[in-house]
């Protein structure tokens, strides 16, 4: 106990000095035990196409073991290069030039050699990443893609089990696109918790770490899990599950988790600290609940206000103003300045340091930090009523009469050639008034995208009918990746043109309509002569609802319009669909995952399950007062940012389309399932209020569409 | 699985039947007289009616189609011109040679492809050697390399013999006509490597080219797969580079490459005419030279319809093993 410290910069040291430098460093370390990861004035600059992005610029963080890290940031913000300076990942091609220290229980992580580096993850490490379809290899089998990492079935089907995969010996022989999502996070999961927390083995064969092995079982564990936007590509109930899981992780075996999101709700429900990261740098990190509750730097509280929120009364949502940071160009004061109400000249000067909040608790970049916080949070503003309402006497926009679809499913009997029918839209019936605005509810592989299909006429109903506004034009798309959805190699103007060009618009006039409609926007003649890519997110998508809107629609069809955006996008692009319904009179269907979303936009809202719609009624109604136990299961497993809230989840998956439904698709999940339930399929009613709903167990309130 | 197997089956007939019809159709328009050519320009009107009759050519066209079909189905291709042998027996001389060296050239294509592909998407010095070589071969055409490789191997360095397929003193009794399985049946090993020397030139200058296609392919995807999260995945389970390229890029990339590989297999078909000619390797290449010289049209037609079948097994063989290396392509089986 009396060796001196680790030496800085240690790296391969004998396995055998490893245990002592450990021991003696958790009790030399007077703020608490040894800390699994130390990352400290990290520096990072990547090289891309069209110059140097100085991705991280002195970050000082440690984590401590068996804790969960938020790291919380926009995109850019580079939090997912920390992530993978972390685990000695940086992306060669990138060229990436760091200074400053990463340690992992002692290594270092940014000098050592690939074979040390490689131990390191292999053992003391784990990973998982935002998109389970694309971060598991395709061909390779479930099983095969586990062992490399648990050295052994065995273990991989215990993994499995852990991580909530029901019927393991069944998944480990399958591929991933034969899974879920859900299921296929929990897959990562399972293969994160691979590691054993053990850095090889002594010559004699006894664990070297044997001495410090604290809370760890038999197999071991990594001591600290790296997770990327874990649940950033999954449905909200599944999201809940997975955030659940993670907490769970923790408490079975002391494993340190740095939770990379950009959304407060997921950092706030189990996160024992937060780190806020903007432009590369950390503007404020401290306990989870004194940021959340105090917000002390002016970026985290505009973050708070930006979230869409399904507490209280109605969505709130205040959009940041200003530009996201430009990471190639990094100002010499503090980065937020540009967006900062409270900013004055000293801030656009030199950048504030980390110094502790006012509370005591955590450190925050700011000048002001001594403000008073009150001030700022007070200047969230009322949420933005839903003004514009249907046209009454118009025709309406969008008719769907009971319209179904089926696609053959795979093959059965012995030589596979019979075919199920897979029902995936069942009998749907959707109206949306002209100038009206309606979102369609519902997790992956419900049924919605199919129908947006239909209703934007890209595919026949099997049966029922499609019918738009008389004399339109059909309706517009728009997609939730607006990058990918752009023409490259076209201005964005030319591209707004090209459709005025096919409505007969002369050539003279064209030209000035495409920036007139660029304007409206919010897009100026500079980002109009852009190209995609020169764009950001945000500008992208508004390139793209120009586009839409040029060919004169009286719907706009939006699928997951803001699902690949910012917290801070979300509720500009949002308001903007709502200003365009006012102005242009064009009604929307927005089809959408993200509960809050829906609430903020529409007027209507339609709930899907498994093909059907199981719940329709006025926005203000349905989240006061959900009815179908469906309903109420994805409110309540919308995150907010009440600390320590692990929102109640809807258990299970949908079931399979495969299998026939007997009876409510919901009652293997429905915690209010009655035998009736399980026999027979409840049919869409009309409710006196005006609301329509399927479900055998719930009374409609008795009164004008109010509950007591 | 088994439907796809199905339907590459049902494909594969439906292509063939396409291919006798388009063999038919050729012979028929042609200016040339089939008649005329077996008998001889002298023959008198009387000679030429009767070997009408004898060979069929006055009855309707689609009798035709439909006897020809028949006689192709039961392999009975008629008699060469020129050799006044049975097609069929001709071809059954000349093929075995042919397959041979093509097998040959198949196996050192897909390696060498593999190999170039791997060692040019690793990166580095090694890499860029590669490429810049894989570069020259890919652009110098066959009969180039074929003439450059007998002046080097043979005239200059005397390693390797320029023509044939075995030394004729060695050459052992005919059973399977594969001559390396017949020196080795016969327990012949000097003869057997006498033949191995004499197909290792041929069958390289075949296989280069398709190599270097292959492995240009491969080292693209390959670099696109190294991309791809996965890899990613892969490399923070703490997997060394090696494993991550061998294990989990490899099978990735294994799709384009074996289109590529498909149709470069195809192309050699057509490219042992010419080796066929230059290193005087007695199988169907040359034979085909010298039935289009005489405007032999029963040997074509043979030889198309054998090369047409093999070029169309080879791609039902690669659609069956693009199926294998990604299990996405079948259907999808219960969630």
């Amino acid at each position: 106990m009396s060796t001196p410290l680790t030496r800085p910069g240690a790296t391969a040291v004998d396995s055998t000095d490893r245990s002592v430098d450990d021991a003696t460093d958790r009790a030399a370390q007077p703020g608490g035990p040894q800390p699994v990861a130390s990352v400290q004035d990290l520096t990072v600059t990547l090289h891309a196409r069209d110059g140097a992005v100085r991705a991280l610029r002195g970050v000082t963080l440690d984590i401590a073991p068996g804790e969960i890290v938020a790291l919380v940031g926009e995109s850019g913000s580079g939090k997912s290069v920390l992530g993978s300076s972390l685990l000695g990942l940086l992306p060669d091609s990138a060229r990436p030039e760091v200074t400053g220290r990463v340690t992992v229980m002692g290594h270092d992580m940014v000098g050592s050699s690939d074979k040390e580096l490689r131990r390191v993850r292999k053992h003391l490490l784990g990973a998982v990443f935002q998109d389970p379809l694309t971060s598991l290899n395709p061909p390779l089998r479930i099983g095969r893609q586990l062992v490399e990492r648990t050295d052994g079935t065995p273990r991989a089907l215990r993994l499995l089990t852990e991580a909530g995969v029901p019927d393991p010996e069944r998944r480990v022989r399958q591929f991933p696109h034969q899974l879920s999502g859900g299921l296929r996070q929990r897959v990562m999961i399972a293969m994160a918790l691979g590691g054993d927390g053990r850095l090889g083995a002594t010559p004699d064969g006894l664990p070297a770490d044997a001495a410090i092995d604290v809370a760890h079982d038999d197999d071991g564990a990594p001591r600290l899990v790296i997770a990327d936007e874990p649940t950033t590509a999954l449905d909200v109930s599944v999201q809940a599950q997975i955030v659940l899981l993670f907490d769970r992780i923790r408490r079975e075996h002391g494993c340190a988790v740095l939770l990379v999101t950009h959304d407060l709700g997921v950092a706030a429900s189990i996160a024992d600290r937060i780190a806020v990261l903007y432009a590369g740098r950390i503007c404020e990190l401290g306990p989870a609940a004194d940021v959340l509750a105090r917000p002390s730097h002016p970026y985290t509280r505009a973050l708070l206000a930006a979230r869409l929120a399904m507490d209280g009364s109605r969505s709130v949502g205040n959009p940041l103003p200003g530009d996201p940071p430009n990471p190639m160009r990094p100002l010499p004061g503090c980065a937020f300045a540009p967006r900062c109400a409270s900013a004055t000249d000293a801030c656009t000067e030199a950048a504030p340091s980390l110094d502790t909040r006012p509370d005591g608790r955590g450190v925050v970049a700011c000048f002001h930090r001594n403000r008073d916080i009150d001030e700022t949070v007070t200047e969230r503003a009322p949420a933005r009523a839903v003004v514009t309402t249907a046209a009454p006497d118009a025709p309406h926009a969008l008719v769907l009469d009971r319209v179904s679809k089926s696609f053959p499913g795979p093959g059965s009997g012995r030589l596979r050639l019979a075919h199920l029918q897979l029902k995936v839209v069942n009998e749907v019936s959707l109206t949306v008034p002209a100038q009206g605005a309606l979102a369609l509810v519902g997790e992956s592989g419900c049924g919605k995208t199919t129908t947006l299909r239909m209703a934007a006429g890209l595919s026949k109903p099997n049966a029922g009918s499609v019918a738009w506004a008389e004399g339109a034009a059909p309706p517009q798309l728009i997609f939730q990746d607006a990058s990918t959805s752009l023409t490259p190699w076209m201005t964005v103007v030319a591209q707004v043109e090209e459709r005025f060009r096919q409505r007969g618009v002369p050539r003279g006039e064209r030209r000035d309509r495409a920036f007139d409609m660029l304007t409206r926007v919010g897009l100026d003649q500079r980002a109009g002569r852009a190209r995609p890519r020169e764009l950001s997110g945000g500008q992208r998508q508004r390139a793209v609802i120009a586009r839409a809107l040029a060919s004169g629609p009286s719907l706009l069809i939006c699928d997951e319009p803001v699902s690949a955006l910012d917290a801070s996008l979300v509720v500009r692009v949002l308001d903007l669909l709502e200003e365009l319904r006012e102005q242009l009179g064009v009604a929307l269907m927005v089809v959408t995952h993200d509960l809050s979303a829906a609430r903020r936009i529409a007027e209507t809202v339609a709930v899907m399950y498994l093909g059907r719609i199981v719940e329709q009624a006025p926005a203000d109604q349905l989240f006061a007062e959900p009815l179908h136990p469906y309903t109420r299961g994805l409110i309540a497993a919308n995150p907010t940012t009440e600390p320590g809230r692990l929102a109640p989840t809807l258990t299970g998956e949908p079931p399979s389309l495969h299998a026939e439904i007997v009876g409510c698709p919901f009652a293997a999940r429905c915690p209010l399932v009655v035998d009736r339930c399980r026999v027979e399929s409840p049919a869409l009613r009309d409710l006196p209020s005006g609301r329509q709903l399927s479900c055998h167990v719930v009374e409609p309130p008795a009164h004008g569409g109010r509950l007591s | 699985m088994t439907r796809q197997l199905f339907g590459r089956l049902a494909g594969l007939l439906g292509v063939l039947a396409a291919l006798t019809l388009a063999v038919f159709v050729i012979k028929a328009v042609l200016p040339a007289d089939p008649v005329r050519a077996s008998i001889g320009a002298r023959a008198t009107e009387a000679q030429v009616k009767a070997k009408r009759a004898e060979l069929g050519y006055d009855k309707p066209i689609v009798v035709q189609y439909v006897t020809f079909v028949g006689d192709v189905v039961t392999l009975d291709l008629g008699d060469s011109l020129r050799t006044r042998r049975p097609v069929t027996t001709d071809i059954g001389k000349f093929l075995p040679a042919t397959a041979e060296l093509a097998l040959a050239a198949a196996v050192l294509a897909g390696i060498g492809g593999v190999g170039l592909g791997i060692v040019s998407a690793r990166g580095g010095k090694l890499a860029s050697i590669t490429r810049l070589a894989m570069l020259a071969f890919a652009s110098a055409p066959t009969f180039c390399l074929a003439l450059l490789a007998i002046l080097l191997f043979y005239r200059r360095l005397g390693w390797l013999p320029s023509s044939g397929r075995i030394t004729r003193s060695l050459a052992p009794p005919e059973r399977t006509r594969f001559v390396l399985v017949d020196t080795l049946l016969a327990g012949d090993l000097k003869a057997f490597w006498d033949a191995v020397e004499h197909l290792v030139l041929p069958a390289l200058c075949l296989a280069i080219g398709p190599a270097v296609a292959i492995g240009r392919v491969l080292r693209g995807s390959l670099l696109d797969v190294l991309r791809q999260d996965h890899t990613r995945t892969a490399r923070s389970k703490g997997l060394s580079r090696r494993a991550v390229l061998t294990r989990h890029a490899l099978r990735n990339a294994l799709g384009p490459t074996l289109s590529m590989t498909g149709l470069q297999l195809g192309l050699l078909l057509s490219g042992v005419v010419v080796v066929e000619l230059v290193f005087a390797w007695p199988g169907l290449g040359l034979y085909t030279t010298q039935a289009i010289q005489n405007a032999d049209f029963p040997a074509v037609i043979g030889i198309v319809l054998v090369m047409g079948t093999a070029y169309v097994v080879i791609n039902a063989i690669v659609d069956i093993a693009q199926v294998i290396a990604d299990p996405r392509l079948q259907t999808s089986e219960a969630r």
